[in-house]
């Protein structure tokens, strides 16, 4: 028994001598899931320049990255502004702002992305259209001739696709990023709200000079996590026939039936998006963390 | 009824929470210059009292005056008044994303609409009275909780308030530093200012109150001197109360 022990101790000892960990425990730290995306990339770019076939494919396919790219950011950039107004309704006590934005998030939520891009585009947007036609007559009889013909000219087909798009995007999304918001901002402590407010600051001062720079760093992972979330989703507005990466892949898959070879570019082509953006969402979320003064 | 000698006068206050009355009729009044302390168990409607005289909560109903002005349902006139009157906190609430002098400046700038140059030369000013001037340009995080309670008392005082309010200033710091806060507030009650405080430090009461105010059940059970107060208390509530904390 006691001999066991010794045995036991002269082992640790030994180990904490060498200080080296096992091949095992070693083998556990590598990241292989990254190592495996590595592998992928490696391959892909290995596919691409030296098989004809992906190489056609993924030449063919990148001329969709700009409407991708461009539909993502602007989409992105409207609905943060949204969500952030949204967000700061669904913590406000107005009665009236607090129940619009309620009903606006639970709706939008409610109804699936793909539905309600169908619908945002093909729907409410030509109704909206009409209905502003509508009020031709309207401006007419008031006298505003100007406003009147200009309305009277608008054709429900006139919005190009790719702007309904967008719209529908912005609609989407804003309704996500609003909770996100709203949560940044409840996330911060009720007494920094009561000092402000005993400082005398008005609550809109209390809101943009205490409380949001405080939310804003707490939802800024969340916020780069949706971006990413909207680069994927974007790939929905090709059913609407917008000519983003997506579109131009079902195009080409169409006319050449390769495939494989363009749907693993595509699915690769994303990847490799996501992953990029997921890095720097990590290095961000890294670098507030190191210089955090909570 | 304005009277130009209170700094706050307080009439029949009336506060209830879902169902518990925090408030069961309260009427005090504070003088110019003068520090009420208000003492009580936990529970007895002390912070409640306090955060009533700058709205932080809302009476139901009852009237309070402030420096001979009655706060109406104006968040204008709230704005004002808040302006004028420091709130310390038990849990300092500095604002953590800005250094210690930008806490300082912030509400005199864009409150009361001080300069830049000016608002900073006020921030030093205070941060040196509360003796910690060498960490003008630290976040609240880097300083001991002492120091950060300091700085909240210094961002109360660079508002130039005519009266200050402290919600247990010192419950949240651990023993050694309570000593260094309660030195700048002692220092503060002797320079002149009016002084509302909920605190358990009987130490201080001692020293520092004009007025000793003893809460229970959301009504002032005693209202004395301090020297009064401690050595000869009246209600058998207030007796029991200090027996339990001396027996401590």
């Amino acid at each position: 028994m006691i001999a066991k022990n010794v045995k036991k101790v002269d082992l640790a000892v030994s180990m904490i001598a060498s200080q080296r960990p096992s091949l095992r425990e070693r083998l556990r730290t590598i990241p292989w899931w990254l190592v495996a995306i590595f592998g992928l990339a490696l391959l892909t770019t290995w596919a691409v320049t030296t098989q004809p076939a992906y190489a056609s494919a993924f030449n063919y396919i990148k001329a969709g990255l700009s409407v991708t790219l461009v539909t993502t950011l602007v989409s992105f950039a409207i609905s943060t502004l949204a969500g952030l107004f949204l967000g700061l309704a669904r913590v406000s006590n107005n009665l009236f702002w607090n129940n619009v934005s309620t009903f606006y998030v639970e709706v939008i939520r409610g109804i699936p992305m793909l539905v309600l891009i169908f619908f945002i585009a093909l729907v409410l947007i030509p109704g909206v259209t009409l209905g502003l036609k509508n009020l031709a007559p309207v401006f007419q009889s008031a006298g505003l001739i100007g406003i009147a013909s200009s309305l009277q000219e608008l054709q429900t087909s006139a919005m190009p696709m790719n702007i309904r798009a967008i719209i529908a995007l912005s609609i989407t999304y804003s309704a996500f990023l609003a909770e996100i918001f709203r949560a940044g901002i409840q996330s911060v402590d009720r007494g920094q709200m009561e000092a402000a407010r005993s400082q005398g600051m008005t609550y809109p001062q209390a809101m943009h000079y205490i409380i949001l720079p405080q939310a804003l760093r707490n939802v800024l992972p969340a916020l780069g996590n949706d971006f990413i979330s909207l680069l994927k989703d974007s790939s929905l507005v090709s059913i609407l026939a917008v000519r983003d990466i997506t579109q131009v892949a079902r195009l080409y898959a169409g006319s050449t039936f390769e495939y494989n070879t363009t749907y693993t570019t595509l699915a690769v082509m994303y990847l490799t998006m996501t992953i990029l953006l997921s890095f720097l969402v990590k290095f961000i979320e890294r670098r507030m963390n190191s210089n955090a003064k909570p | 009824m304005p009277n130009h000698d209170l700094m706050v006068k307080v009439s029949n206050l009336r506060k209830s929470f879902t169902g518990v009355d925090a408030l069961n009729g309260v009427s005090f009044s504070v003088g110019k210059g003068k520090v009420v302390v208000i003492l009580g168990p936990s529970g007895s409607g002390k912070s409640t009292l306090l955060r009533c005289l700058n709205q932080l909560e809302t009476q139901n109903s009852g009237e309070i005056w402030i420096d001979g002005e009655k706060i109406t349902a104006s968040q204008k006139q709230l704005d004002r008044i808040r302006s004028e009157v420091g709130m310390v906190f038990q849990h300092f609430n500095l604002y953590p994303h800005l250094t210690v002098l930008e806490n300082l400046t912030l509400a005199q700038r864009i409150v009361k609409k001080v300069s830049r140059a000016e608002a900073d030369e006020i921030a030093r000013q205070q941060l040196a009275k509360v003796g910690i001037l060498e960490k003008a340009d630290a976040y609240p995080s880097q300083l001991s909780g002492g120091q950060q309670q300091r700085v909240a008392i210094a961002r109360a005082l660079s508002m130039k308030p005519k009266l200050l309010l402290f919600d247990e200033p010192t419950s949240a710091l651990d023993p050694e530093m309570i000593k260094e806060v309660l030195e700048v507030m002692l220092e503060l009650a002797r320079e002149g200012y009016a002084m509302v405080v909920v605190t358990h430090e009987m130490g201080f009461a001692r020293a520092a109150a004009d007025e000793i105010i003893f809460m229970d059940d959301g009504k002032i059970v005693e209202q004395a001197v301090p020297e009064k107060f401690f050595s000869n208390p009246v209600e058998p509530r207030t007796r029991a109360f200090l027996s339990q904390l001396l027996a401590r």
